[in-house]
This record gives structure tokens, sequence and C-alpha cells, in this order.
């Protein structure tokens, strides 16, 4: 009892019940009735009234310390479900930042696959404006054939003239050589008549 | 710097520092303002954030670029190029590392500097100006290596295509040329204004703005529409709609932001439309710059002819401006 100095008894019952109204009070009252029934002088009926209410005030008592207890667990379980609250509250927290992180991740992807296709379309509409290149083959090989059938075509105009050059080469030189051999053959029978002529005049 | 210079001003470059925290502007008067962006985008910032840390007279001429390694701020101007480091710059001493002039050929007048870019793969930085020539300096040495010549009239816009190892440049003879690096030649030279869906014959023919991405190219001139142009084929794919002069593009994600004459930043998507413009104070814009270095002050600022830079924390409006 010597380690728990006057000033802090004092201090505690000053806390927990200063105004002198209250649990203190009843309690102090009980003491001094029970005091005074025991001195008691008067009749036997008076006497068990007293008893009677001394019993309803220490009932009374014991009832508001039966309250308290309930009000201090029921303070206990509160506590433990602000608790319980706070660290749910802080959880979400948490998974909302990660979200939030995730997302903007996500919205870097969709921009830059944002970008990736606008440079497709514009490489697609330059490309676009050129001929597609089946039809340019296509046309390639139609003016390939062509070419082809017409250098055929410039062969064979070009053998025919040959053949025909040669024939009339052929046919003139037989008519120049017929030519030749008449003019010999009149120039020969000339001279075979002048010769006769001349040996006829001697 | 009185009230009548700041109507006058007019910003024409900017850069981001490699950790993303500073901004430096270049306007047209040679000075160099270096705002702190972390401090302007903190919650509690005030109008005084929003001025420059530190202001210095970089050249005697407009800053026309401005360009950011991983440790050095490059600026062109009065056709030389100066160096910085961006540690001083943020204790604020202004001397430069470096100034450094490419060999014109002529001595009597000194021909501006339009664009700067630096190619990764051989370290080196590509100049692009008024002499009609690109001079290639290699940034370690300093040395300036080669001189690529093949453009009639002064280079506006350089870039450089890492894969491939090549460099466009295009210009006011309204050609964009391809250039291999190695070899220095020229490999394709591509006539803008003689494509009549992408000419506009009435503005002109030189080319005011090139980026590319990989496989495709952007161009805009003072001359031709903004056009989506395949690199591959060198064929225009996309025409967009927009009237004036487009000053500065820039691919980000699946969309081409794009700043120029007119009050606004043109948000295009690939197919060709535009999807939207977003007002912003400058009246007419000169230059665009994305913020990819830092994750959290990863904004989109843009400077014009005003002398305060707008700056856009989402890229659907204008969070607030800084200013000179």
């Amino acid at each position: 009892m010597g380690a728990v100095t006057d000033d802090e008894v004092i201090r505690k019952r000053l806390l927990i019940d200063g105004d002198g109204a209250g649990d203190d009070r009843r309690i102090n009252v009980l003491l001094k009735s029970f005091i005074k029934w025991c001195h008691a002088t008067g009749s036997p009926e008076e006497g068990f009234t007293q008893h009677q209410r001394m019993l309803g005030t220490l009932a009374q008592c014991e009832f508001s310390m039966g309250k308290t207890l309930l009000v201090y667990d029921m303070n206990l379980r509160e506590m433990e479900n602000y608790e319980k609250i706070y660290t749910d509250i802080e959880e979400n927290i948490t998974s909302a930042h990660d979200k939030i992180s995730e997302c903007k991740k996500e919205i870097q992807r969709a921009k830059r696959i944002r970008k990736n296709r606008q440079e497709y379309d514009a490489l697609a509409k330059v490309i676009q404006q050129h001929p597609d290149r089946h039809e340019t083959l296509k046309q390639l090989e139609a003016l390939d054939k062509e070419l082809q059938q017409l250098s055929h075509i410039k062969e064979n105009v070009e053998d025919k003239l040959e053949l025909r050059k040669k024939q009339f080469h052929v046919l003139l030189t037989t008519i120049q050589e017929l030519q030749q051999t008449l003019e010999n053959d009149e120039k020969s029978e000339n001279d075979d008549n002048q010769e006769s002529s001349m040996e006829n005049g001697e | 710097m009185g009230p009548v210079e700041h109507l006058h001003m007019s910003v024409f470059s900017q850069s981001f520092s490699p950790c993303g925290r500073f901004l430096a502007a270049g306007n047209n008067y040679g000075e160099i303002a270096v705002f702190s962006l972390s401090s302007a985008l903190s919650p509690d910032a005030t109008d005084m954030s929003r001025k420059p840390i530190l202001t210095f007279t970089a050249h005697e001429g407009p800053v026309f670029s401005l360009l950011s390694t991983d440790s050095h701020l490059l600026s062109a101007g009065n056709g030389e190029i100066s160096a910085w480091t961006w540690a001083e710059l943020i204790k604020r001493n202004t001397k430069a590392v470096w100034t450094r002039r490419p060999n014109y050929k002529s001595s009597l007048e000194i021909p501006e500097i339009n664009a700067m870019t630096i190619n990764p793969t051989e370290n080196s930085l590509v100049i692009g100006g008024g002499d009609n020539n690109l001079h290639i300096m290699d940034l370690e040495s300093g040395v300036f290596k080669s001189v690529l010549q093949g453009h009639t009239d002064y280079i506006h816009c350089l870039s450089v295509r890492e894969r491939e190892s090549e460099i466009l440049s295009g210009g006011e003879d309204g050609a964009v040329r391809i250039w291999d690096c190695r070899t220095g030649q020229s490999v394709h030279c591509i006539e803008v204004y003689k494509y009549e869906d992408c000419a506009r014959p009435q503005y002109g023919k030189w080319i005011s703005c090139l980026t590319t991405d990989s496989d495709w190219m952007v161009l805009c001139g003072g001359g031709p529409y903004l056009s989506l142009w395949h690199l591959r084929s060198l064929s225009p794919t996309s025409i967009f709609p927009l009237s004036g002069c487009q000053r500065q593009a820039t691919f980000y994600q699946d969309m081409i932001l794009s700043v120029g004459e007119g009050q606004f930043v043109s948000h295009c998507l690939l197919g060709g439309e535009v999807k939207a413009q977003i007002p912003c104070t400058p009246h007419s814009l000169n230059t665009l710059a994305l913020n990819l270095n830092s994750t959290e002050n990863r904004v989109l600022t843009v400077g014009g002819s005003s002398h305060q830079i707008d700056v856009f924390a989402n890229l659907s409006y204008r969070s607030f401006s800084l200013a000179f």
C-alpha cells in the first residue's frame, strides 16, 4: 500500500466520479445506512424496511456495475471492428493504386497501338494510289504476247520479201541472159549474112 | 530590362537540364534565362518562383538555338557556340566553358546559326546556319571535323536519325537533304515544293521545321503544309490542314505537337486530322519543348513572341506562365 500514494488514489477517484453524484454517492449512502441500521433502536418493521432499502441499493449498485462491464465489452468489440474496417480500406487503397498504374500502362500500350495503326493507314493510303501488281503483270504479259506476235508477222513478211526478191532476181537474170543469147544469135546471124554476101560479092 | 524591352522580346529557343529540374530559354536580346521548374511546379509556388533564377547575356545577337548534353548547355548566337556547365549555371556562375566558331569561308559577314543537334553515335555536334553548310564538330576534342555542302540557301532546321546514322537538314531553298554521317554525302534530296499536295506556292518554298521519329518525318514550312512523310519510300502520307507557318513540331506518343503562327498548340493525329488546338499566351510561337528527362516535372513548354513562356502540365490546357 505504500507504493500507491494518496495522490494517486485521490486522482483516480476524482476521475471516476468527481462530482459526488452517482455510484460513489450510492455506496457511501449504503455504508452510512448500514451503520445506522446496525445501531438501529426503532421497531423491527422499521429495521426490516431499512434492510430492504439497503438490499435495493445494493442491487442498484450491482446493476450499475454490470452495465459498465457490458459497455466496456462493447467498446472493445467496436475497436476491433474499426481496426478491421481500417485494414480493409488500406487494402482497397493499395489495390486501387495498383489498378491505376495498370490502367496507365494499358493506356500507353493502346496509344502505341493506335500510333502503329495510323502509320499503317497512312502508308496504305499511299500504296493504294499505285496500281495493283497483278494487273500490271497481266498487262505486261499481254503486251509481251502482242510483241511476240508482231515480230513473228514481221519475220514472215521479211521472208516473203526475200523470196520474191530472189524470184524476181532469177526472172530478171533469165530475161537478161535470153536477151543476150538473142542478141548474140542476131549478131552471129548478121555476121553469117555479111560473110555470105561478101563471099557472093567476090 | 524595361517594360518596352519586355514588350518586344521573343523567345527563340529552350532547353531542359539533364536532371529535368531547370529550363533555359534564349531570347532575341542574346540573353539566356534559367528557370527552376521544380519550384514553379511545387504546390506552394508564388509569382517569384515563376521568374528566372538567373538571367545573363550570352551573345551579342539573338540566341536561336539551345541544346543540352549530359552536363553542358550549348547555345548558339552571333555565329558562335558557347558552352556552359549546368552545375555552374545552377550555382549562378555564368562563365562559359568554351566558345567556338566554325570555319566560315568569308570573314566579312558572320552567318547566324539557326539549328544545332547532337549525333549520339559519333558524339558530334551538327550545326546549320546562314552559310548554307552543315558543320560537324567533335564534342570531345572541339575540332570541326567536316563540312557538308549541298544546300543552296541557308539552313533552318536539323534532325538526326540515330538508327540509320543519317542527318536531315531543311533549308530556305525548299530542299530536305538526307546526309550519311560516315561518307558525308547527300544521300537523298527531297524538294518538297514540287509535290503538289504539300506545296503552298503563295508562301514560298522554304522549310521551317523538321523532326524525325525512326521511319517517319514531319516537316513544315513557311512554304509547304505541315506534312508527314515516310522516309523509306520518301513519299508524303498525310497533310495537316494547318494554316500559317509551323516553326517547331515534335512526335509525342501517338500524336504530333506543333507550334507556329497562331496563338495555340496544335495536336495532330498521324492520320492527318487536327485533334485539338490549345490556346496559349504568346501570339505567335517559336519554340516547343517537352521535358522527358524527369518524371515529376514532365511538362510541355512553349515560347514565342512574348516575354512569357507557357507551361502545360497536362497537355490539354495551360497551367501557368513563366516570365522573363
